[in-house]
């Protein structure tokens, strides 16, 4: 276990601090500086920069040859990404929001994270699919799930799901540089953009160094002795938020930990935290059912069940689209209201 | 002693008014000549502030408050 | 065209005929007395290539060991055409160890990274990983192409009209290959496709488009050479349309009740045809044909002795392999 320090601690005077979309950036901009098989392609991530900047200076800094804006053609353009990867380049190909996926999926889930397999080891397809995803800022059903749920149960492709601005450098270099497919999937609430509404961990410290975090390895972001809260992405800091204030106004002690990765799953950390704790709260911005949260849960029921002193508790989006109205979009996201609640079960029973 | 200004987004309007979105450093940090210090915002368009020069930085606006372009938002000494 | 060369399309039409010949007796042999598709040495779906080999004969007569070719779900005669090695092809279309994939993929997934050859069950899914192996290609300043092989019913699929425009765009040495052999199991052109050529189609996404008629290797090989030179060229890709022959079922196991010309089949087979030709021409004799016949049946017979002694893999190996 370690205490991923960037997600709780307060600014530090002299210590440079990023927004995660710029740290994103940067991960890219040291690796395509390092390894000039290394290049971008999506919509709009040239000239603008990214939709949620993930890619901001890039077309500047190395040109329209590296990084290339595309048609709007998803399913040629991630099929171009495994060609070129088997071919020995090493692409970083944007899927503008997660949700487009379907428009893309077979050569997603079909090719791109089957085709090491098929050929018994002998082809490599070392590419990154980066996406936007996630909502709360009243984008509607088709442009604010998560998702991570259904990329982690195929087969064939890693999956990372950073929630701060270092872990976010560290992981996009880890991919960039893994020999296996990674699906990079970052919430658009955690990029730290000057136009949508940011918790304030949404920027944070940021090594000038081109380090690795490590890929299935999931941090502690807070040590806490009550009860374990299993999250990822943007619902860390919602979870942190909690943490803090119940700590200050109810004495509660929660122990925070930040999946980062979902493929591989640190099952060993969650299962931990969770023998120590006794009380498991699984807060997963992806629907509710058939995902992350039965999973992690899934993880404690079939290693040791007797650990657990409470039923599990999952916050999450309760298998319905996410609506429009902001009062029923709050509803199902897992927002702190509701994180607070889900403690308050878990601790009364 | 420096001032650091909200630079021009907008052309049409030199004093078009905007938010300063993003602080990366602190009251009183430590900061580099060229380091990027800020965001800024007018309308759509999202924009860096830039440290002028090495020293120390003071502050003026706060994260989140209205600004307009050419206003003095910070000074580094 | 030289003599040579013919003599070599048709060496090459004859391998493949064989070895097709050998998969389907393999594959049908022990699931008698009723066909159970589960059952025996060669389980799963089989779609075998007889009547199409003019197709992969002429195109691939131009390429070379580094041009990468991407194949659908009945690959068999462009993988022997590319000149894949047919017994590790052989041992993985029989499940075994000594497949090139160890027994992972089967007949309709097999990679060959020393020819570049892959090879897809989704239709037209194969056309945008030919377009990035091109791109890496071109990117490398080489003059590598990129074959992509599809067929008529695939070219109402998405992926081939966003790997046409994307090819013609960004000038990618890609030659596009459809084999139209008239079926998409068993929907008719007529019931598929709005034009009457997908050649025509070419010219909507910006790039040359040519269709071939009669299934004739000759013809096939001409427009093949241009379009590949053109790609080696750097003068970008270009969509070639051929009409061929499905001789056989979609999948083996297809009744066919759905087909009204089974009865002329064997008329419009194309290798009795080219061979008339080329004894005609003086190219080939009776007995060099014979003698061509046996020298493929020797072939296909070792790959098949070779797959068959192959181990089935294990079964605690069943995770090996899924990440690098």
């Amino acid at each position: 276990m370690s205490v991923t320090d960037s997600a709780t601690a307060p600014p530090r005077g002299g210590v440079r601090r990023l927004t995660t979309a710029r740290a994103v950036a940067e991960g890219i901009a040291q690796e395509m500086e390092r390894d000039p098989r290394v290049f971008v392609l999506g919509e709009d991530i040239g000239a603008y920069g990214g939709i949620f900047g993930a890619t901001g200076g890039l077309l500047e800094k190395f040109g329209p040859g590296r990084v290339r804006d595309t048609p709007i053609s998803e399913t040629a353009f991630i099929g171009l990404g495994i060609g070129a990867a088997v071919e020995g380049m090493r692409p970083i190909v944007e899927l503008m929001f997660a949700d487009f996926f379907g428009v893309a999926m077979d050569q997603i889930y079909n090719h791109m994270a089957k085709i090491h397999y098929e050929s018994g080891g002998n082809v490599r397809v070392p590419m990154v699919l980066m996406t936007a995803t996630g909502g709360g800022y009243g984008d509607a059903e088709q442009h604010s799930q998560c998702l991570w749920g259904t990329f982690a149960h195929l087969p064939g492709m890693k999956v990372v799901v950073p929630s701060n601005p270092a872990d976010a450098k560290g992981l996009m270099i880890s991919a960039i540089r893994d020999e296996n497919p990674v699906v990079y999937m970052f919430h658009k609430g955690v990029m730290g953009l000057p136009w949508m509404a940011k918790n304030p961990r949404a920027i944070g410290p940021v090594p000038q160094s081109g380090d690795e975090v490590p890929i299935g390895r999931a941090a502690v972001a807070r040590e806490g002795t009550d009860a374990t809260v299993v999250t990822l992405s943007l619902s860390v800091h919602h979870a942190l938020d909690v943490a803090e204030q119940m700590a200050e106004a109810d004495g509660i002690s929660l122990e925070v930990i930040d999946l980062r990765s979902l493929v591989p799953l640190d099952r060993q950390t969650i299962m931990s935290s969770v023998a120590k704790t006794g009380r498991l709260l699984i807060v997963d911005e992806d629907y509710q059912s058939f995902g992350v949260s039965g999973e992690v849960a899934a993880t404690v029921a079939e290693t040791d069940p007797g650990m657990l002193r409470a039923p599990v508790v999952r916050v999450a989006v309760p298998d319905v689209p996410i609506p429009y109205a902001r009062p029923l979009e709050r509803a199902v996201l897992p927002g702190p209201d509701r994180i607070r609640d889900g403690v308050h079960r878990l601790l009364k029973a | 002693m420096a001032d650091v200004v909200f630079p021009a987004l907008s052309e049409r309007e030199p004093e078009a008014a905007g938010v300063l979105s993003t602080w990366f450093v602190a009251d009183g940090d430590q900061v580099a000549d060229g380091q990027l210090i800020g965001e800024v915002m007018v309308d759509k368009v999202a924009g860096e502030v830039i440290a002028p020069m090495a020293g120390r930085v003071h502050l003026l606006v706060t994260e989140e408050a209205a600004a307009h372009q050419g206003e003095v938002i910070a000074t580094v000494e | 065209m030289d003599d040579k060369t013919r003599l070599d399309l048709y060496r090459v039409m004859v391998l493949s005929r064989t070895y097709e010949e050998a998969l389907l007796r393999e594959y049908h042999a022990d699931k008698k007395p009723a066909f159970d598709i589960g059952a025996g040495l060669l389980p799963g779906e089989m779609h075998l290539s007889a009547g199409q080999e003019p197709v992969a004969a002429g195109v691939c007569a131009h390429l070379r060991p580094d041009d990468a070719v991407t194949a659908t779900h009945r690959p068999h005669h462009i993988a022997i055409a590319h000149g894949v090695d047919l017994d590790k092809m052989t041992a993985e279309i029989f499940g075994r160890q000594g497949g090139l994939g160890h027994g992972r993929g089967g007949h309709m997934h097999l990679f060959d990274p020393a020819t570049h050859f892959s090879c897809s069950g989704i239709v037209a899914e194969g056309l945008p990983p030919a377009l990035g192996q091109a791109f890496a290609f071109q990117q490398a300043g080489s003059d590598r192409v990129a074959a992509a092989f599809t067929g008529e019913g695939a070219a109402n699929q998405g992926a081939f009209h966003e790997s046409l425009n994307l090819a013609a765009l960004w000038g990618l040495p890609v030659v596009f290959i459809i084999e139209d052999n008239d079926w998409a199991i068993s929907v008719p052109r007529s019931a598929s496709t709005a034009v009457a050529s997908n050649a025509d189609r070419a010219a909507g996404y910006g790039m040359p488009g040519q269709r071939i008629e009669d299934n004739d290797v000759d013809a096939v090989y001409a427009a093949a050479g241009d379009a590949v030179t053109r790609a080696r060229a750097g003068d970008g890709p270009t969509l070639l349309e051929i009409h061929t022959l499905r001789l056989w079922g979609h999948f083996e196991g297809d009744p066919q009740a759905y087909r009204p010309d089974l009865a002329e089949l064997a008329g419009r087979d194309p290798i009795p045809a080219y061979q008339a030709r080329l004894q005609k021409a003086g190219i080939l004799t009776a007995e060099l044909a014979a003698t061509i016949k046996d020298e493929a049946s020797a072939r296909v017979e070792k790959a098949v002795e070779f797959a068959k002694s192959s181990p089935a893999p294990e079964p605690e190996t069943a995770r090996d392999y899924l990440f690098a």
